[in-house]
């Protein structure tokens, strides 16, 4: 039997297991639930572009390798479609990059374990041409130029640039067009073989299936496939100074009114601080500060200087973390102005925390409804050593002490960036 | 306000419980498998020029403050209080109808410490909300909140061209309207919008509270008894309704229109609409799903296919029924320099689906993806909420299991007579480059 972590007040159960390849398998049944969702994921993302395979010399490769080589999996060597393959079982498929990690998935109503096998297959089979490659350099292009005129994207964007120095982070998840221009049949290998073993990789399944099943199923395929748990891969990250790369970046583009995003570069590891408690706590005191039910918004809002797509958010990785807040505004100077003074100041109440508390916890149970959202979050903190179902646990526990503890980011100048975007024309007063 | 007495009928199809309450119609969805309770209420407005300001302004005031929370921050701190429920209040726009919605999601008490109910809190929010707004002493709406989401409205209004994809789709329907109402946004024009004054807005939101049919929509585990006392007293002005008249398809003005807009992007888009002919209400709506389908609903499909896969012209190509107004929309993002070689690969997709040309593989690729979509509906509650408001307000269609099988028996032949009705009508192209402009097949 595989291990289980019950939750009963949400009546969920998770189930976890490693075969002896070292993949990771994590399973939570849905009984009564018509889809299945599965996704086999990579602990392998943008950010990884200088690396050292276990045993040999370091090796950097083009940015955007990542998310070209997630495109390029669905390829096969008989020329046939990995879409297909799904579609003939009537599963639909899909795939992500981010920072850190590259996602395969499907769901299905019908037909489980023949898409499960499918998603198994393809994503340990990759088949790279230098003609399969060069035709897909097209098609990722547009997808870059597709990001290049949302303002939203760019504007953060723009940010990451202008908080990080050297982390890779800086670079955009897709690339450049001119980077991926470079990639090569033989650097997708090298990335392939070094960052798509087994076990630097996680199977999750959601859904009315039997945990048991799933973990046979898969421990079959390793078997088969004759893996052995590989040694440690090396991610090269070059010392980031605590102090951003430029305090501000402006750029014009095709929007009707600015848009503004102010960023804090925090540290990934903060001493006295677990990862997963410092996620919590900086979600909460973002919500105290500037969530909808503070005097900030309401001021913000008041004064037309936000509407309601302004975001807070606070990202938190292995290697970089930073809170970014920002939307639309017709006075980007003036809302930086007062973000930046209240910020530090705006009081911090008790029963604003245990209000949020609430909130918190009304959202880790609505999590357990959308299978996609908790599995990218599962994934996530599975690659970062991190357990979910001790989120409540940890929510519970947090004092208003390291909300305010917390709030101490705010307060440094130095680890403050600003990313503006303004219209091509201004408009008139 | 009076209670007045009236007559109640009930019907359960679909998995919904169906009570009408004079002006008002309660569908409730009852099962314990959600999380969540999700609760919807609508009221349906006649999309006009005149009005749809107005219209687009009520729920934005009406979120603001009640007689209850008189600020944004008590109202905010209220739905936190409830876990965090979700609330959303914003105006939508199915053909020439516009949806005024009211959207609340709340954690099920059963996965709450001290178990509350939370069906309960939920109906007392909406009912405040809808009911007991905020009122001067003036008796109409607070000029500041009006004036605050006037300004905002108008600049949300702007920032449509922030999205070039929703810009040159709701360009394009309004190439197609030629001045109809399904044409019209949402929000009316900024015109309109700044003519609104408090009293007139005040007197507008009572309007549709005597006079437009409200909806109110449930799932989770909830009790329909409870539900229905609550929609009484939603909809307990005097005043009568007209029924919701079914939808017709829209007329084409147009034959192979074309409309190219210069934009400072880096990708264009090319967008095209179809007259299909028929709404989600119409017998042969199954065999059309199946050639937008085939088309371009899914990887497999010919337009994914050909643009991307063979092409590389494209990261996405479309085609996506509209079912309410009878039209299909056909997009990809591609390089301006493209456009004719785009546009004669997708019209060459589209004439092989009227010369018949589909495999097996295609036809049964496209019947599977369309039951898993359709099955999986039943795992969230708002894409449950959705199904049943687009069948209350297109006027019929099928959907769940009845639409499975039916779409299993739909046949190469019927599709072959559909593909004899889906005429091309407009082409939109918003593109970066002059050299775009003016090239067509």
């Amino acid at each position: 039997m595989s291990p289980q972590k019950a939750l009963p007040l949400i009546n969920e159960t998770l189930h976890t297991f490693t075969v002896p390849s070292g993949l990771a398998v994590a399973v939570i049944p849905r009984p009564g639930f018509k889809k299945i969702y599965a996704t086999f994921a990579t602990h392998y993302g943008s950010i990884d572009n200088h690396f050292r395979p276990p045993g040999e010399a370091a090796v950097e490769v083009p940015d955007g390798i990542a998310h070209f080589l997630e495109h390029k999996m669905f390829e096969k060597a008989d020329g046939g479609d990995v879409f297909d393959d799904f579609a003939r079982v009537g599963a639909s498929a899909n795939a992500y990059t981010d920072y850190s990690t590259t996602t395969f998935l499907f769901s299905t109503t019908q037909h489980f374990w023949e898409a499960f096998s499918v998603l198994l297959e393809f994503v340990q089979r990759p088949y790279f041409t230098p003609e399969n490659v060069e035709k897909e350099k097209g098609i990722i292009e547009q997808e870059i130029r597709m990001y290049l005129d949302m303002p939203s994207d760019r504007l953060h964007s723009h940010l990451m640039r202008a908080l990080y120095q050297v982390h890779p982070a800086r670079i955009d998840i897709a690339g450049t067009v001119e980077s991926i221009r470079t990639i090569t049949p033989e650097a997708l290998y090298r990335c392939y073989q070094t960052f798509y073993h087994p076990s630097n990789m996680l199977v999750t399944v959601i859904g009315d299936v039997d945990p048991q099943q799933v973990v046979e199923t898969v421990a079959r395929d390793q078997e088969r496939r004759g893996l052995s748990a590989k040694g440690r891969i090396e991610r090269i990250f070059p010392p980031e100074p605590a102090e951003v790369a430029t305090p501000r970046v402006e750029h014009r583009m095709s929007v009707a009114r600015p848009l503004l995003m102010v960023g804090y570069k925090d540290v990934p590891e903060v001493p006295g601080w677990s990862r997963l408690e410092r996620e919590v706590v900086a979600g909460l005191t973002l919500g105290m500060l500037v969530g909808p039910s503070s005097p900030l918004y309401e001021r913000l809002y008041g004064e037309g200087l936000i509407n309601e797509r302004f975001s807070a958010r606070y990202t938190q990785d292995d290697s970089f973390a930073f809170a970014a807040l920002g939307g639309e505004t017709p006075d980007p100077d003036r809302l930086e102005e007062t973000l930046t003074r209240e910020l530090p100041l705006a009081p911090l109440r008790e029963e604003d925390l245990e209000r949020l508390k609430r909130k918190e916890l009304g959202s880790f149970v609505t999590l357990f409804q959308i299978p996609e959202d908790l599995a990218y979050l599962y994934n996530h903190l599975h690659f970062r050593g991190l357990d979910l179902l001790q989120y409540p646990e940890v929510l519970e526990g947090v004092t208003l002490e390291r909300v305010e503890a917390f709030r101490q980011l705010f307060t440094r100048p130095e680890r403050r960036a600003v990313s503006v975007i303004r219209p091509l024309a201004e408009p008139g007063p | 306000m009076g209670q007045e007495g009236r007559s109640e009928a009930s019907a359960v199809a679909g998995g919904f419980e169906t009570r009408t309450h004079g002006r008002g119609v309660t569908y409730c969805y009852t099962t314990d498998r959600f999380k969540t309770i999700s609760l919807h209420a609508v009221w349906v407005n006649p999309l006009t020029a005149a009005e749809a300001s107005l219209g687009a302004l009520v729920p934005a005031v009406l979120k603001r403050a009640t007689q209850r929370w008189p600020s944004t921050t008590r109202l905010h701190q209220r739905l936190e209080e409830l876990y965090g429920a979700h609330f959303r209040a914003d105006v939508g726009k199915v053909a020439d109808r516009q949806l005024i919605s009211f959207h609340l999601e709340l954690v099920d008490g059963r996965f709450l410490p001290g178990k509350p109910n939370t069906l309960a809190f939920g109906l007392d929010f909406l009912t405040e909300v809808l009911r007991r707004p905020l009122v001067t002493s003036a008796g109409h709406f607070d000029p500041t909140l009006v004036e605050q989401e006037k300004t905002l409205l108008l600049r949300r209004m702007e920032a449509v061209i922030n999205d070039k994809g929703q810009y040159a789709a709701l360009r394009l329907l309004e190439s197609v309207a030629g001045g109809r109402p399904f044409g019209l946004r949402k929000w009316g024009q900024p015109e309109e919008v700044s003519a609104v004054g408090p009293e007139a807005l005040y007197s507008y939101y009572l309007t549709l509270r005597a006079t437009r049919p409200l909806l109110v929509l449930a799932v989770g585990a909830v009790d329909p008894d409870e539900v229905a006392a609550a929609a009484r007293e939603l909809i307990s002005d005097q005043g009568d309704a007209p029924e919701l008249a079914a939808l017709r398809p829209y007329e084409p003005l147009h034959r192979d229109a074309e409309v190219v807009e210069r934009q400072p992007v880096s990708q264009g888009k090319l967008q095209q609409a179809y007259a299909t002919g028929m709404t989600a209400a119409h017998p042969d709506y199954p065999a059309m799903m199946m050639y937008a389908g085939v088309l371009g609903g899914f990887p497999h499909s010919k337009l994914f296919v050909n643009v991307r896969e063979k092409a590389s012209l494209a990261y996405y190509a479309y085609a996506r029924l509209d079912g309410a107004l009878g039209l299909m929309m056909v997009g990809a993002g591609i390089e301006s320099a493209h456009y004719a070689r785009a546009r004669q690969i997708i019209e060459a997709q589209v004439r092989s689906m009227a010369e018949g040309q589909i495999s097996e593989a295609e036809l049964q690729f496209t019947r599977e993806a369309y039951r898993n979509e359709i099955e999986a509906e039943q795992d969230s509650p708002d894409l449950i909420i959705g199904r049943k408001l687009e069948t209350v307000l297109v006027g019929g269609g099928l959907s769940g299991v009845d639409l499975i099988s039916v779409l299993e028996r739909v046949q190469r032949t019927d599709i072959e007579r559909v593909a004899g009705q889906v005429l091309l009508d407009t082409t939109y192209f918003l593109t970066g480059e002059e050299k775009g402009e003016g090239q067509s097949t």
